[in-house]
């Protein structure tokens, strides 16, 4: 039984794994780059999937580009220009700082800010002042009561 | 008043946020500005997929209103705007394909060229030939420095090559009439006139 179960999900791991490309670097450094470069570019036709997850035809000739381009010598820098000249800030999974994007670091600071402000002008709830002997006295009158 | 103010801002912020989100049920996920605009059409010297002897240069532009629409036969959505597009051309709007295949992948290419063309071929056959000729663009890379996505996308350019209207998505009468008739409308007039546009 466990044998066969084992079998099993071997012969389906088998269709899981993804299609992937058998792209030639010269050096390790392009390599790891191209992996980079991959895993940090959006694929502009689906949703929030990197262009090296995406089956999209898009993202193969999105990937094939960039194999391109790192083959030519270009850098990091160059080919995340190349793409967001193309598809937009979008394409790129780390958004520029502009006018309209900074509340996404603004906005979070500011909260925690108004919550340490909340919390330290929050005045402390006084008690009303009791009375405890009184109220000690008509606890024992309610004991003596009962029995 | 204090009081008053508590419950007041809570309840602005909740409301405000309930509009945000309601406004999200209706945005588009794809829709995206597009990096072509206003732009020259980008450099290239492809082939006609009919007459492969005949090559293209971006230069093919100049001088005429066209809507150069980026299609392929394996797009459903292609065929469903075929015969509108064809209908405009007959009404004189000078259409051009960009013509792109799925199959002919350059590193795994398995698809014959002639029957790439018999496809098509066959297709605008059967549901109207809008295109005064179609560029194959073999390895998509014009595709690509165009920012398509996919297929079918539209690109107005003008007579001086520089694009004037990016669509994603199929060509119909309305997404003519809103996004197009009025730009086509005035870039023809001038074309009439004579002014060209600098």
């Amino acid at each position: 039984m466990k044998t066969v179960l084992v079998i099993t999900f071997a012969l389906l791991s088998v269709a899981t794994f993804a299609a992937q490309e058998n792209y030639q670097f010269d050096t390790v450094e392009q390599q790891v780059l191209f992996k980079e470069l991959t895993a940090t570019l959006r694929c502009p036709m689906c949703q929030n999937q990197n262009i090296a997850d995406s089956d999209a035809m898009i993202a193969h000739d999105m990937r094939r580009k960039v194999f391109q381009l790192i083959s030519q010598g270009q850098d990091h820098e160059q080919i995340v220009s190349f793409m967001k000249s193309r598809y937009g800030d979008f394409v790129y999974y780390q958004p520029p700082v502009t006018r309209t994007t900074i509340w996404l670091w603004v906005l979070p600071i500011f909260v925690v800010l108004l919550g340490f402000v909340v919390v330290l002008r929050r005045t402390p709830h006084s008690l009303p002042a009791q009375d405890e002997q009184a109220a000690l006295a008509k606890a024992q009158a309610l004991l003596d009561e009962d029995k | 008043m204090q009081n008053k103010l508590k419950f007041a801002v809570p309840l602005v912020f909740f409301l405000g946020l309930c509009l945000f989100l309601f406004q999200g049920l209706f945005s588009d996920p794809q829709a995206r500005d597009a990096m072509t605009l206003d732009r020259p059409m980008p450099e290239f010297a492809l082939p006609d997929l009919m007459q492969p002897e005949i090559t293209y240069t971006q230069d093919v532009f100049k001088g005429k209103v066209t809507l150069l629409n980026v299609w392929g036969v394996w797009c459903v959505t292609c065929q469903v705007e075929l015969p509108y597009l064809t209908a405009l051309s007959e009404q004189g709007v000078q259409i051009v394909g960009l013509y792109y295949d799925q199959d002919l992948d350059p590193d795994f290419g398995i698809k014959t060229l002639a029957r790439v063309q018999q496809e098509v071929i066959d297709i605008t056959d059967r549901l109207g030939n809008p295109f005064a000729y179609n560029i194959f663009d073999v390895y998509r890379d014009t595709s690509l420095d165009l920012g398509v996505t996919g297929a079918p996308e539209s690109l107005l350019i003008d007579q001086n090559g520089i694009i004037r209207v990016h669509h994603i998505g199929d060509v119909n009468n309305r997404v003519w009439q809103n996004k197009f008739a009025d730009v086509y409308a005035e870039l023809t007039s001038q074309t009439i006139t004579g002014v060209e546009e600098k």
